[in-house]
């Protein structure tokens, strides 16, 4: 089955071809450039763009995966959890292109496909899918979410952020240290050079055994730059390599717990926090086992992902299949 | 055939129109729900005229100006349809929709609507020459501010509120007029008549060129003279910044 997928929930406009759930024939992501004048992503402009670009990228998409759109089986579409404004410029084109190719439309939750993401590959050689059950933790700009994946399209969210997304506090600190958006790959180079151990700052542990917490230690990072400000430069490579190492931490430490209460093998991730390297070396080591990664394009919003859940939303007939737009659908 | 598209405003709508006849429409107040309704809406008006939408090889969507996230659900639909069966896609006024019906009337026409708390967009149309023009740039203002733009009797139509109705006739007195209730509610049957004028007229443009009106900047200076045209030109006209 080929499934023509549409991601635009957020800055990325997303359109792919899969084939299967699990190879990727095309995957064209556009960046949305214009947010990074502002630091943050302008719901508005962020819609603009969607509705400016998304027919082209269609074409493109259709055109790099050699196929007209009379070779395609379904076409599938995020329809939430985003910024409302963007959903429905990707689900509205999606069921439109649908209803007018007689082709069924498959509403998506974004949440399910960076878990899904995990299953896709670019090459012929595709290696056997993740073995279930499974603990997801998608961490991104927008989400910070651990779940276990009992069975295919059977999510049961442990826990999530109580405050910022993981990705915000990269973004939030990789400002003040004057380093530009967003902040997760810039973070990650520059921590490289520098000391993870200079500067002890705290791990906040919310009530809720699963749930995180992050602007404590935004709040820390914060005291710690105006403190060493006064004081004359600021060492900008050790505070972002300690401060990667403390939230690290703090998400590696309660997906291996989930992974071990829920006497779980598989570790999953997903979302742009996830192509950190140090994130998957610190959730390696407590697991004890090397765990999967989708490669980085993957783990950020992409059409792709949203095609290999559509599949095995569609091949798990019976499970509920979402068609309206809702900016806070939740994960089943 | 004809398929017309309006999610404009609070206020929604579709049509099918075969060139000679409205086969069907439907008029309604969606809220902040177009989303979830235009597709069965548009359903609905297939089912009941027997149409298949392969068969529907001409999209007009409404562009504004209007509330921008509404418009957006209509103009992608018509966008994803077109790229769903090569049906050809055209763009047209929300405030040329409202004006169209009073033609005959050869009244000067003053569409509303309401863009912010306190103000509105509008533009005038009039018979000129035999012609029914727009005769005034998209205006977004205050009452006041479009009250001034006013010397003679007008027909005020579109999504006017019992406040805002009090309010014209303090403002100009026996000079507003007033529509009923029926005839100043936004139909796509007449989206459909101006899409399918445009579209014998014009040479088609790409799909995703069609977008809503960014209408933003109060704008009463500019051209009273541009006639009842595709509305990218006055983006121009209106001196808003080019798209990247
Ligand atoms: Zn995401």
């Amino acid at each position: 089955m080929r499934i023509l997928a549409i991601e635009t929930s957020c800055d990325e406009t997303g359109v792919a071809i899969v084939e299967d759930g699990r190879r990727i024939r095309s995957n064209i992501v556009a960046s949305q450039l214009v947010h990074q004048d502002t630091g943050g992503i302008v719901p508005e402009v962020a819609a603009r763009e969607h509705l400016r670009t998304l027919d082209v990228i269609t074409e493109k998409a259709l055109r790099d995966a050699g196929r007209q759109l009379s070779e395609i089986d379904a076409v599938a579409a995020t329809v939430g959890p985003g910024l409302i404004g963007c959903l429905l410029v990707g689900a509205n084109y999606a069921r439109g292109l649908a209803l007018a190719a007689g082709l069924p439309f498959v509403g998506v939750n974004h949440l399910e496909g960076h878990v899904y993401a995990n299953w896709l590959y670019e090459t012929e050689d595709i290696p056997p899918e993740p073995e279930l059950p499974a603990v997801v933790l998608v961490v991104s700009g927008a989400h910070s979410d651990l779940v276990l994946m009992e069975a295919h399209r059977r999510f049961r969210p442990l826990g999530r952020t109580i405050d910022d997304a993981a990705g915000e506090a990269f973004d939030k600190v990789a400002r003040l240290l004057h380093l530009g958006f967003p902040g997760g790959p810039v973070i990650e180079r520059i921590a490289k050079e520098g000391d993870p151990n200079a500067f002890p700052l705290p791990r906040a542990l919310p009530a809720d055994r699963f749930d995180f917490s992050f602007s404590g230690l935004k709040t820390a990072v914060l005291r710690l730059v105006r403190e060493l400000e006064k004081k004359g430069e600021v060492p900008v490579a050790d505070v972002a390599a300690s401060f990667q190492k403390a939230i690290t931490e703090m998400l590696a430490e309660k997906t291996a717990r989930a992974a071990a209460e829920h006497a779980v093998e598989t570790v999953l991730l997903g979302g742009g926090v996830a192509a950190n390297l140090a994130l998957r070396e610190a959730i390696a080591r407590r697991i004890g086992h090397p765990l999967r990664v989708p490669r980085p394009g993957l783990c950020t919003d992409n059409g792709a992902m949203i095609g290999a859940a559509a599949f095995f939303a569609l091949r798990h007939r019976g499970t509920e299949i979402p068609v309206s737009a809702r900016s806070d659908l939740k994960l089943a | 055939m004809l398929l017309a598209l309006d999610t404009s405003t609070d206020w929604a709508s579709v049509a099918l129109f075969d060139g000679r006849n409205v086969l069907a429409e439907e008029t309604w107040h969606a809220q902040r729900r177009q989303g979830d309704e235009l597709f069965p809406a548009i359903e609905r008006a297939l089912l009941m005229t027997r149409t298949a939408l392969s068969s529907v090889d001409r999209v007009a969507v409404a562009v504004g100006p209007g509330s921008f996230t509404g418009l957006r659900v209509a103009i992608a639909a018509g966008q994803g349809i077109a790229r769903g069966n090569g049906a050809a896609l055209v763009g047209i006024s929300t405030l040329d929709v409202l004006a169209y019906p009073h033609a005959p009337s050869k009244q000067r026409t003053c569409p509303l609507l309401r863009a912010g708390r306190d103000t509105f967009y509008a533009a005038f149309y009039q018979e000129r020459n035999r012609k029914w023009m727009r005769r005034s740039p998209f205006l977004v203002a205050t009452l006041d501010e479009i009250c001034r733009q006013i010397g003679t009797h007008t027909l005020f139509v579109g999504e006017i509120e019992a406040e805002t109705e009090a309010a014209l006739h303090d403002l100009l007195g026996p000079k507003a007029l007033f529509a009923s209730p029926a005839s100043r509610v936004r139909r796509a049957g007449y989206l459909a008549e101006l899409g399918w004028r445009e579209l014998e007229t014009r040479a088609q443009t790409k799909i995703n060129e069609i977008e809503p009106l960014y209408v933003r900047q109060p704008s009463i200076r500019g051209s009273f003279e541009q006639p009842f045209a595709a509305p990218p030109s006055d983006e121009r006209a209106l001196g808003l910044p080019k798209r990247s």
